[in-house]
């Protein structure tokens, strides 16, 4: 589904991605983990289009988008759920979903407005607030019903627990659950040891611009000098 | 009494007519700022070209409606070749940049008007139905002014509506929001802002246009008018609506009854209170990043 091949990357002159490999498979659940400042936003944002990649090859389903725009990136199929989840503010709950609607058209119609909403109850009360006017956890949510309403085949999650109350990450939970059970395939940049091991079927470690482990984790749990080395503080 | 009554509420029609042109101008300039972080001093410049096409096409075709199309559309491929030539390739070459361009670009414009239409002020006759004095609230007032106001009112409402209800207006509020996340969700920005781009063109030519019965098509409109109208936008607040509308009502009524009131403060008041609201309210009255 989606390959990166020695991927470098970063911001402007300074290079922060020192080649990562990674491969999510269709169907699959793949976490990232890895301590504060390794790289896994930068690498997320490279293979939406957000930052170029100084070199390496990104592709998905068989096409190249290392050298894509954003908008054809998305159009070809990635649901992007951003670390600082970027909902609109000015405009309503649905206008926030009817943008990212905009591109099912050319797609099955698996998730449309009102799936999100029963999906994301707390969501339908809030139809026609504002963007601006949602708790942090109902702006996650809106986050991931706006890519879903995308209807993609690889949704890309950063960090969507950060910062929210235990019974709220215990809702994103169960609704990752879900999803997972449907055949979405997703890959998820956590620093939630337990929530992300839990849900993954793969798990990249990261450290310093690089992936530094692959495999599964059942593995990753067993393996405690692993978890010291790596993602401990 | 009643005549002063009268100055009045002619003054407050000629600040509502100022204003009304300043909104035009204004509007597209903070929509294009805000959703693309251009800054295009040759805006003013545009407006110029609408009032001499205008002063042109009327000439031309002797019907002043079929100028008052003409206007805007000339005005709109000047946009496009400028877009082409230019400001493509000035997207991401930062505001100092850009400011010094687009500055440029206005001697160059004005030198190419006054090659082709000549240094003296040129023009226009106001239609045969809007050229006599109309009655507003009991003061007599010249008809075409109102349709001025009239026609500021229209296009002020038109793009509420699109802007407020439609899905190319939450379109353009999303990219003058986070232009990285409305990509994001496949979004052209860069189209969007093209689309923009030639919607403030246009207004602009409109502008012009209209303006030409009343003050003349002169080189000079073009810096005269880019002052108050960038004065406009930044008191109303980058990228908004409702700061372009703000904002060009202060300024066309301080302007108008400044001018009344207090005649040899009138050319700094409205600086005084760009001063004022930058310290009071660095982004404006009403910007759209809040
Ligand atoms: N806009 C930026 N400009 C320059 N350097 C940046 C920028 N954003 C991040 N960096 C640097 O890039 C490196 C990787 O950052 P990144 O955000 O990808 O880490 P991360 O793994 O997502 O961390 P976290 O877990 O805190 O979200 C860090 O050293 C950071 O300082
Ligand atoms: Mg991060």
């Amino acid at each position: 589904m989606l390959e990166v091949r020695e991927l470098l990357a970063g911001y402007g002159e300074t290079q922060v991605i020192h080649g990562v490999d990674l491969a999510v498979r269709e169907g699959q659940f793949h976490a990232i983990l890895g301590r504060n400042g390794v790289g896994k936003t930068t690498t997320l944002k490279t293979i939406v289009g957000l930052l170029p990649a100084f070199g390496g090859e990104v592709v998905l389903q068989g096409n190249s988008i290392a050298r894509r725009q954003p908008y054809d990136i998305a159009r070809l199929g990635i649901g992007y759920v951003p670390e600082t989840r970027d909902i609109f503010g000015s405009l309503s709950v649905t206008e926030n979903l009817q943008l990212a609607a905009r591109l099912a058209a050319r797609r099955d119609r698996k998730w449309t407005i009102e799936r999100v909403f029963e999906f994301f109850p707390n969501l339908a009360n809030r139809r026609e607030n504002g963007g601006n006017q949602l708790s942090g956890g109902e702006q996650q949510m809106l986050a991931i019903g706006r890519a879903l309403v995308m209807n993609p085949t690889l949704l890309i999650l950063d960090e969507p627990t950060e910062g929210l109350a235990p019974i709220v990450v215990r809702q994103i939970f169960d609704k990752l659950t879900e999803l997972k059970r449907e055949g979405m395939t997703m890959l998820l940049v956590e620093q939630n040891f337990h929530f992300a091991t839990r849900l993954a079927d793969t798990v990249s470690i990261f450290g310093r611009g690089q992936c530094v482990w692959t495999g599964t984790s059942e593995a990753l749990r067993a393996d405690a000098e692993l978890h010291e080395k790596w993602l401990g503080v | 009494m009643v005549a002063d009554v009268d100055f009045w509420l002619t003054q407050f029609l000629n600040g509502l007519q100022l204003s009304m042109l300043l909104f035009l101008l204004s509007i597209g300039l903070t929509i294009i700022f805000g959703l693309m972080h251009f800054v295009n001093l040759a805006h003013g410049a545009l407006y110029m070209v609408g009032a001499y096409a205008g002063v042109s096409a009327a000439a031309a075709l002797g019907n002043f409606w079929a100028a008052l199309l003409i206007a805007p559309i000339a005005v709109m491929l000047v946009g496009i070749f400028l877009y082409a030539a230019i400001i493509r390739h000035m997207r991401r070459a930062g505001p100092m940049n850009q400011v010094l361009v687009t500055f440029g670009l206005i001697f160059v414009i004005v030198d190419l008007v006054r090659i082709v239409w000549g240094d003296i002020a040129l023009g226009m006759a106001q239609p045969a139905i809007l050229s006599g004095p109309a009655e507003f609230l009991g003061v007599v007032y010249p008809a075409y002014r109102l349709f001025i106001i009239a026609v500021g009112l229209i296009v002020m409402a038109a793009l509420s509506l699109v802007l407020s209800r439609t899905q190319i207006g939450a379109m353009v509020r999303a990219g003058v929001e986070n232009d990285a996340m409305a990509a994001c969700l496949g979004i052209n920005v860069e189209r969007l802002f093209f689309a923009v781009f030639c919607v403030g063109c246009a207004l602009a030519g409109l502008a012009g246009a209209i303006a030409a019965p009343v003050f003349s098509a002169t080189p000079s409109m073009a810096t005269d008018i880019l002052i108050p109208t960038l004065i406009v936008v930044v008191i109303g607040g980058l990228g908004s609506l409702r700061g372009a509308i703000a904002g060009s009502l202060i300024v066309g009524f301080i302007q108008t009854f400044g001018a009344v009131v207090m005649p040899e403060f009138a050319s700094v008041l409205v600086y005084v209170l760009l001063a004022a609201v930058l310290i009071v309210k660095p982004a404006g009255l009403l910007p759209a990043r809040s």
